[in-house]
């Protein structure tokens, strides 16, 4: 297992492959009482296609989802859940467009807990009449989906900037697609891309690393096992297919997704590099601190609820902006106009300094959330780059690398607005 | 591990010292009682102080101070705590053994936290117009928004129904035209009179010594003069009756909130017992609405329980199909019933008696987690630290949960109905 010491954030980080494939990782917190686990497999929505074993699989939308739902069955009428509570850990679980993250916390009994995380991932068990029972709940998650004005806007935003990416389904399918799914596919997506070469087991706790990647091995073997193939048939140009789309829902007042397509920063170090400078071009851009949030804000365009950044799932990459407004399109022109100001003047090496410091500042603070770090540490794990790397990288950054950036991408034909507009007045 | 420190007639100072955190935390609140009177003027006066003061006059003169303070970000808290509404600035900043050498972050950010609170931008005697005007507008959007998110939306016409005559019924934020009816003369003399008489809790996190942080208080707090006013003690509910309501909503899906009263709150004996109840009824994956309602009768996805303890409420939520109201509300009930019939499993108490106890060993383990479990129980009415309060956890038997449930008893239902299926 290797060590590596982070002096300027007070981290450890403890790392090891094991022979089974899966990466393990332990961030220690000495003193602290609670302990998290988060047990990820590369798999999400947008990998309904793959091939396992020669064969060619297209799952239907909302698979991978259904398939976390599904994961807390156990044969022989366990109940996982129940057995995990009498442990005073709390377990759930959430899928997103490229990972599936199984997670616990507890105050005691950690390894029982962990024992049990890694027993019911990795034991698939379905059957018709569960699979049938699920629909029912899960088609209650989806007309919640559908209420929730904030995820309409985005899918809306997705299927206006892209023409193939995934990206374009919701997550959770449809009432329509989730009725294609069966217990043999749902075999097949485990197989696939629940084995340990496909996964990442990560602890933020006071715990003994040594411990967890024993156990690990004991429940999930020793030996690796084939790993499906993601089937990737993404090709995108970097026009918006739609630049404006609109819907109407029962809301108070109009909100938007500003959103503007970039280039996929790809793996390693110089992808997170990407994603820093996409970070930072957003704050530059539209930030708290930006002449610009300050103008829209007063000018009574945006309000509190207003905030953006840069988003990156597998095979695609956004700058992203949303909130409330009375002139969504406004908003939009301002951005454009904006952006080509920074182009054209710069920014100034006092007000650049400030925000790298902020936003180093922000992250170090971040650390204190067991949560957020064991995400990160994960999302960044499979990006193959070790988190806490990333102070060295805000000291790398320069000023126009952020102006290159907002040249590149903050154009008309790489945009598209979502609105969903109140319901008209009867 | 919390020291006290009065620092001037009724203001307040707990410093709980950890040195194990990368950011500390220090929070500002006036206790306010939560009326419709006020409620407005409490949830607005935070935004204007933050829209500028005399060294900073805009948010971008306020932003660039906070980025210059390694991204540290100060927020409004509006709280509800029993019959109080705290009203004022919370404060997160990184500690300042990560900064570089010879960079402060905690003095400079308390100083900044005066500035805010002491010099506001001021025009004539009272709030800029113009920030007061925004905030307005803010405040009256965010109140609207309320509508945006149906479980919450449906929860709060709950609540209001069940308590027309409780200060539970009072909207946290006010209403829009309480809102609306505001001007920057009222807002200000509002403020100069709770600054003076309200009491002032304030609440510090991170690795400096209580007497360091107290001392940079006092000096901030120096130029308040004060003529303090105590409020009255906590109150239990107040009823007013109840009500079986349904409303047409355009969703897709439909929302049933009901809600229960009890004798027991948090200033009696079996609060522990009520709150292992409602764990083991209604919230959480093990409870027996989760396990009966979601996962045996697939009838939803969301469903759960809350148990107000200041005043002995206890509500159920879940978003359903607009068809299963009458099987949705008839389990609801039913799982009550066995809960007080003592059909209720060794296990399912066991767990629900874990998962608090697992939950109050975690207080510790984030400074927002030790502000917001303080700063909540310190104004309650009945104090218990973690350490108390696990105790009593420990203590409750079967016996203690069946007799809470039997306290139990329905008061008002709130049904938004979406759409067919």
């Amino acid at each position: 297992m290797t060590v590596t010491d982070y002096p300027r954030l007070g981290e450890r980080l403890y790392r090891q492959t094991l022979p089974n494939g899966l990466r393990l990782m332990v961030a220690p917190r000495p003193g602290f009482t609670r302990k998290l686990a988060y047990f990820v497999t590369d798999f999400g929505s947008i990998h309904t296609d793959f091939t396992l074993e020669g064969r060619k699989i297209q799952a239907p939308a909302g698979i991978a989802h259904f398939l976390e739902h599904k994961m807390f069955d156990l044969p022989d009428g366990r109940d996982v859940s129940a057995e995990l509570a009498a442990l005073g850990a709390s377990v759930n679980a959430f899928t997103s467009y490229d990972m599936t993250a199984y997670y616990f916390s507890c105050t005691e009994h950690f390894e029982q807990a962990l024992r049990l995380l890694l027993e019911f991932v990795s034991t698939p068990y379905f059957t018709e009449e569960s699979v049938a029972k699920e629909i029912g709940i899960i088609d209650q998650e989806i007309g919640m989906h559908l209420d929730n004005p904030d995820s309409r806007a985005f899918e809306r935003l997705a299927e206006g900037l892209y023409e193939n990416h995934p990206i374009r389904i919701p997550i959770l399918g449809s009432s329509e697609s989730i009725r294609e799914i069966t217990p043999e596919l749902l075999y097949d997506c485990h197989r696939a891309f629940y084995t340990p070469g496909n996964m990442i087991l990560c602890v933020v706790g006071d715990v003994q690393p040594g411990q967890i990647a024993q156990i690990a091995e004991e429940i999930l073997g020793s030996h690796p096992r084939a790993v499906g193939q993601k089937l990737r048939h993404w090709e995108e140009s970097m026009e918006s297919t739609c630049p404006e789309t609109a819907l109407r829902m029962d809301v108070a007042m109009p909100m938007f997704n500003l959103g503007f397509k970039c280039e996929h920063p790809g793996t390693g170090e110089d992808a997170i590099r990407q994603e820093l400078i996409g970070d930072l071009a957003a704050e530059a851009l539209f930030g708290e601190s930006s002449a610009l949030y300050l103008r829209l804000y007063e000018q009574g365009l945006i309000d509190s609820s207003f905030g953006g950044g840069f988003e990156t799932i597998d095979g695609m990459a956004m700058l992203l902006c949303s909130g409330d407004s009375d002139d969504p399109a406004a908003v939009r022109q301002a951005v454009l106009e904006q952006a080509e100001a920074i182009v054209r003047d710069g920014i100034p090496a006092e007000d650049f300094a400030r925000m790298k410091r902020s936003a180093l500042g922000r992250r170090i603070r971040d650390l204190d959330s067991f949560d957020s770090t064991c995400f990160r540490l994960c999302a960044y794990a499979l990006s193959d780059y070790a988190y806490f790397r990333f102070p060295e990288l805000y000291e790398q950054l320069e000023a126009a690398q952020i102006q290159e950036f907002l040249r590149r991408v903050v154009r008309a034909e790489r945009c598209s607005l979502a609105v969903i507009n109140p319901l008209e007045e009867v | 591990m919390i020291q006290t420190f009065p620092l001037l007639p009724g203001v307040t100072l707990r410093c709980c010292r950890d040195t194990r955190f990368r950011q500390g935390c220090l929070s500002l609140q006036f206790v306010r009682p939560q009326c419709h009177e006020e409620a407005a003027l409490n949830a607005l006066l935070p935004t204007v102080l933050l829209r500028g003061c005399e060294t900073a006059p805009d948010l971008r003169a306020i932003t660039n101070r906070l980025d210059d303070l390694y991204g540290a970000s100060v927020g409004t808290l509006v709280r509800r705590v029993g019959d109080y509404q705290t009203t004022g600035l919370s404060c997160a900043f990184m500690e300042d053994r990560f900064a570089m050498a010879g960079d402060e972050i905690l003095a400079p950010m308390v100083r900044f936290l005066g500035q805010l609170l002491l010099q506001p931008v001021t025009e004539n005697g009272a709030f800029c117009p113009d920030f007061v005007a925004g905030e307005k507008k803010n405040l009256i959007s965010a109140i609207e928004s309320e509508l945006n998110d149906k479980r919450a939306y449906a929860m709060g016409k709950l609540l209001r129904a069940m308590c027309k005559a409780d200060s539970f019924g009072v909207p946290r934020l006010g209403t829009v035209e309480a809102v609306a009816d505001i001007d920057p003369q009222t807002l200000y003399e509002h403020y100069q009179r709770i600054l003076c008489s309200s009491p002032v809790e304030l609440f510090y996190v991170g690795s400096a010594p209580g007497q360091t942080v107290a001392g940079l208080l006092k000096d901030m707090l120096s130029p308040i003069v004060r003529d303090y006013e105590p409020l009255p003690g906590q109150s239990p509910f107040h009823d007013g009756g109840g009500s079986h309501t349904a409303e047409p909503a355009e969703a897709a899906q439909s929302v049933l909130c009901m809600g229960f009263v009890t004798d027991i709150t948090c200033a009696c004996s079996q609060f522990a017992a009520m709150q292992v109840l409602n764990t083991l009824f209604g919230a959480g994956m093990t409870s027996k609405l989760f396990m009966q309602v979601r996962e045996r009768r697939s009838l939803c996805y969301a469903i759960g329980s809350g148990y107000y303890g200041s005043k002995g409420i206890l509500t159920v939520s879940a978003g359903i199909d607009r068809e299963q109201e009458q099987p949705v509300r008839q389990e609801v009930l039913a799982q009550l019933e066995e809960c007080r019939r003592g059909h209720i499993t060794e296990a399912e108490l066991e767990a629900a008696r874990e998962a608090l106890l697992s939950a109050l060993r975690g207080v510790y383990d984030s400074p927002g987690s030790i502000e917001s479990y303080f700063g909540t129980q310190l104004l309650n009415g009945a104090f218990r630290s973690p350490e108390q309060y696990r105790d009593e956890i420990l203590g409750v038997t079967m016996e203690d949960a069946v007799a809470a449930a039997r306290t139990l008893r329905l008061h008002t239902t709130y049904f938004l109905k979406g759409a067919e299926k």
